[in-house]
């Protein structure tokens, strides 16, 4: 487990850290900042503030893949879990899995509370207003409630509109379990192990879970608060009461978990917040490109989709799932092996059945790379026909809830494009890709890697293995 | 100041995008080999100085055009003497206008055209003294494959000028893969070779990035792409007259094979790694380009594209062309054909294939028109989707393309299938059998195939985001400020640009 904070310092360290003083901030809105450093592959920004806490942006983020990076979107994430930053993507998946309903575990494990400073009121937090916002938000929030079955958490966000009153937005499924207990804490700055977990249990519905019965109590050190369980090395726990669980709230903002499952508006009321000394909570900058929220919402869908496909046919046939943030998780990506005719439209149809955040799906071959986003964005135009590799269903599926066309309850087609090759094609038919390895024999290769790498140290990889 | 010549082009690279290769190199493989890794990582442009076993003393260079990963048009826009760093839309904007005041070339004596330093006529001529490369270890022979063909043309005093690879076989002959549906190839399928007549043409090789640039541009009947280039670069191209035909040529080029194209001649051609990124086959016979005469400058200097490398993440030459120069002609075609486009420009990962197109929807029905414009009058056997957006949605930003395709196209009513396999294609692609592709005499595969636009675009109005704007350049400034590279910020120059008006 590794405390936000610490997760902050690590990446300072591998120079993916940019702090801005709040001078240096003057006349722009942290948000839209946030936005422009995701939208320019930056690094995370923290900004650190004279009055309130200190903030942070992109740190469950990372770089598009519209170019061949270094970096992965989920790099940040896969350090946040304390795996390889490097390490590949399908761990990063399996880890996210293992958070969240577990059946056994040996948790929870508890600790001392980080934070023990008490803050005088949510409003001195100096939370950020957005452009268009009208009060300071609160966004990649964790609520805890507790029944006498356990503590659950769910992802929270809402704003702040006085000392002691916040509007928020959380799971239906978390309000429906409050039944009596009115109370709710919220904790920010939470190890990335916890956000994730949060967000695994909404977008696969199992806010219902308790976290004893999850795979994070094994890994999260936590502590009791008015609300429930929080992890205790939180940054800030505000401790509240349900005021209203049905207010006069209109917002449009909503995260990007709430595509998966239904929300509800709740008016709360502040009962005391604590903080640690040094205080740093994130924000996502939501409803902009590649915001967190929409990465952590994509992440854990895949790690869900991804643990569902292999887990059906008794076999593993796929390498892996993707829901990139780059198209707003409106459509889905997967490699696989084509294991017969036709198992290309048992996979896509099963993802359909599976999530309803899209309805496009793309197939590619199993040797695609989920770090190579540009083969894929290729293949699904080279390698499929584009009459009988881009398959529609008959017009009677409901819309799915992520991209914005048909939201009035029509039905539609759903598509898959199969940008792999066909089972049945003979090998000779099967063209082969042009690559380095493919392209030169052994010893062409190794002179022309000398060659280059006598002038550029140590940047001659050339192979197509750095891509994976 | 723009370049008037491939020298003048890699002089201009030399600071900072060049990388000289003093040691041997070979042709065979080992060219291609490291100008592959430079292609990759976005490296200098590889300039091979010693090429071996060679009679000539030529200069290899490989994929001089492929530009920054981030600002793909950024070298071209150096040699048209335009600013580096300008955004895609802005370079866009500048090369249209150099396109909308084309400018005649000018015929230069031959004692004063620098392609006639060294001139090999009858049996003097003799291909192979040049270091034509073997690009991949799976093609078919060694390739000439950045260069301009030049042939006649009934309706423009200058020519037509094209792009079609070309294999070498000998000393003397080469076999050129021409498919039906081009202007060039038709003229020759269904003009010179049924009345056995053979087509002269002439092969220039390095010529000067206007000339390599409009080459790629689908310059409408009557207009000639010497005039385009000429505007390109707001001079006039010299254009010398050749030794053995009628035709002209880019007087600045490296190097010029001059012959004809046989009748009812051919030879094998590929199969070769082309622009698909994957090898394309089956060997097929092509008409046989004869070789008359070549002419050369001392020393010369011969481009070559590592094809196949241009797609996904990938930028070569090809690719890097169609951005830089086709998707600026397109965008101006199509504008001039009256319909309101913002940019037409080839899709990042696969640009021969796919075309994104920014436009306003001003009336009912005006997709399929344009669809069926462009499908009809142009690209139509290589390109197989168009898809629409916004004209508020930034055409150079895949991702902001993705998305709106994401976001916008409903599998259920914006997929529009153009003609179910009623369309002519390229016998290149992989996506179809080789028994589908076939051995038609023309060039194109047996089978036809299916072409298909996307409705990208948004059912909302669209939001008023000049304040927006305008809060998003302060913020990409105060990022700058604090370090952040500027390379992908969008807005900077906006910023400056208002900054420039103030003082």
């Amino acid at each position: 487990m590794i405390p936000f904070a610490q997760y902050l310092r690590g990446l300072d360290g591998d120079d993916d850290l940019l702090t801005l003083a709040a001078d240096e901030l003057a006349d722009v809105p942290p948000d839209v900042v946030a936005a422009e450093a995701l939208r320019a592959s930056g690094p995370v920004i923290r900004y650190n503030q004279v009055d309130g806490v200190d903030l942070a942006s992109g740190s469950f983020s990372g770089p598009d893949r519209m170019q061949r990076r270094d970096a992965q979107p989920w790099s940040r994430l896969a350090l946040g879990l304390g795996l390889e930053p490097d390490g590949s993507f399908v761990s990063v998946l399996e880890t996210i899995t293992g958070l969240g309903p577990a059946g056994q575990t040996d948790g929870p494990m508890y600790d001392t509370q980080a934070a023990s400073r008490t803050v005088d009121s949510v409003q001195a937090l100096g939370l950020p207003q957005g452009a268009d916002d009208v009060w300071p938000a609160l966004t990649l929030g964790m609520a805890s409630i507790a029944t006498a079955d356990g503590t659950y958490w769910a992802p929270i966000h809402g704003s702040i509109v006085g000392d002691e009153t916040l509007r928020v937005r959380t799971p239906a499924a978390l309000a429906a379990l409050l039944d009596g207990n009115e109370t709710i804490s919220i904790a920010l700055g939470v190890p990335p192990a916890a956000i994730m977990t949060a967000y695994l249990l909404a977008v696969t519905d199992h806010v219902a879970v308790p976290i004893q019965a999850c795979g994070v109590a094994d890994d999260v050190p936590l502590v009791p608060t008015n609300g429930g369980l929080v992890p205790s090395a939180t940054e800030v726990v505000i401790e509240t009461t349900v005021a209203d669980h049905q207010p006069d709230f209109q917002s449009d903002r909503r995260e990007a978990w709430e595509y998966c499952l239904e929300s509800t508006p709740l008016a709360l009321s502040v009962e005391r917040v604590i903080a640690t000394d040094e205080p740093v909570v994130p924000f996502s900058p939501v409803g902009r490109p590649l915001a967190d929220d929409l990465q952590l919402t994509g992440v854990t869908t895949a790690a869900t989709l991804y643990h569902r496909v292999n887990n059906y046919w008794g076999i593993s046939p796929v390498e892996w799932v993707l829901l990139p943030a780059e198209a707003e998780l409106g459509f889905c990506v997967v490699a696989t092996d084509v294991l017969y005719a036709g198992f290309e439209w048992q996979l896509a149809n099963i993802l359909f059945t599976f999530s309803s955040l899209f309805d496009t799906v793309i197939i590619v071959d199993e040797d695609v790379a989920p770090t190579d986003l540009g083969r894929v964005l290729g293949d699904i135009w080279v390698k499929a026909h584009p009459s009988r590799d881009w398959i529609f269903s008959d017009a009677s599926a409901p819309a799915a809830q992520r991209p914005r066309y048909r939201q009035d309850g029509q039905t539609g087609s759903r598509l898959y494009v199969n940008a792999a090759w066909d089972p049945r094609w003979e090998d000779s038919y099967i063209a082969p890709r042009v690559t380095f390895e493919t392209s030169f024999p052994p010893a062409v290769r190794e002179a022309a890697r000398t060659a280059w790498r006598t002038r550029h140290d140590g940047d001659a990889a050339g192979g197509d293995h750095d891509e994976r | 100041m723009a370049a008037d010549s491939f020298r003048d082009y890699l002089q201009l690279l030399a600071d900072d995008a060049l990388v000289s290769f003093d040691e041997p190199v070979s042709w065979d493989l080992e060219a291609s080999a490291i100008t592959m890794l430079a292609n990759r990582t976005d490296g200098e442009v590889p300039l091979f100085e010693s090429v071996g076993a060679t009679d000539v003393d030529a200069a290899l260079v490989g994929d001089p055009y492929r530009g920054p990963r981030s600002r793909p048009w950024d070298h071209l826009a150096q040699a048209f003497g335009l600013s580096a760093g300008l955004s895609g839309a802005a370079y866009y904007d500048a090369i249209i206008d150099r396109l909308r005041s084309p400018c005649e070339p000018r015929l230069l004596e031959p004692e004063r055209a620098p392609c006639k330093d060294v001139v090999h006529t009858g049996s003097d001529v003799d291909l192979l003294s040049f270091p034509w490369p073997y690009v991949h270890r799976s093609d078919g022979g060694r390739y000439s494959n950045l260069h301009t063909i030049v042939a006649p043309d009934p309706e423009t005093e200058w020519g037509r000028w094209s792009s079609h690879r070309m294999m070498i076989h000998d000393d003397a002959l080469a076999s050129l893969l021409f498919l039906a549906g081009e202007q060039v190839p038709n003229r020759y399928y269904y003009e010179y070779e049924p009345r056995g007549e053979p087509m002269p043409v002439a092969a220039v090789v390095g010529a000067e990035p206007a000339v390599q640039c409009s080459t790629e541009m689908w310059i409408p009947t009557g207009r000639s792409e010497a005039a385009f280039a000429g505007g390109l670069k707001a001079s006039p191209v010299d254009l010398v007259p050749c030794e053995t035909n009628g035709l002209s040529v880019p007087a600045t080029a490296e190097l010029v094979i001059e012959g004809h194209v046989l009748p009812n001649e051919r030879l094998d051609e590929g199969p070769f790694g082309d622009y698909f990124g994957y090898m394309n086959g089956p060997r097929r016979s092509m008409p046989v380009f004869a070789v008359d005469a070549i002419t050369h400058r001392a020393e010369p200097r011969v481009p070559f594209c590592v094809e196949g490398t241009g797609v996904g993440y990938g930028q070569n030459s090809s690719s890097t062309l169609q951005t830089a120069a086709a998707g600026p002609d397109a965008t101006l075609g199509l504008q001039a054909a009256g319909f309101d486009v913002d940019a037409a420009v080839p899709w990042r990962f696969t640009s021969r294939t796919v075309w994104v197109i920014a436009t306003e929807r001003s009336y009912p029905g005006v997709l399929h028109e344009l669809a069926n414009f462009v499908f009809t009058t142009w690209g139509m056997l290589h390109i197989d989707f168009f898809v629409f957006v916004d004209a508020t949605v930034d055409a150079h930003d895949p991702r902001a393309v993705l998305t709106a395709i994401a976001l916008n196209a409903d599998p259920d009513t914006d997929f529009h299938q153009f003609g179910v396999e009623r369309m002519p294609k390229v016998p290149l692609n992989i996506y179809q059998t080789p028994d589908e592709k076939g051995s038609a005499d023309v060039g194109t595969s047996k089978a036809k195939t299916a072409k298909a636009y996307i409705d990208a675009t948004s059912d909302r109005p669209p939001e008023d985001d000049a304040e927006t704007e305008s809060l998003r350049a302060r913020a990409q400034h105060l990022l700058v400020d604090a370090g952040v590279s500027p390379e992908p910020f969008d807005l900077l120059e906006q910023r400056e640009r208002r900054d420039g008006d103030r003082r």
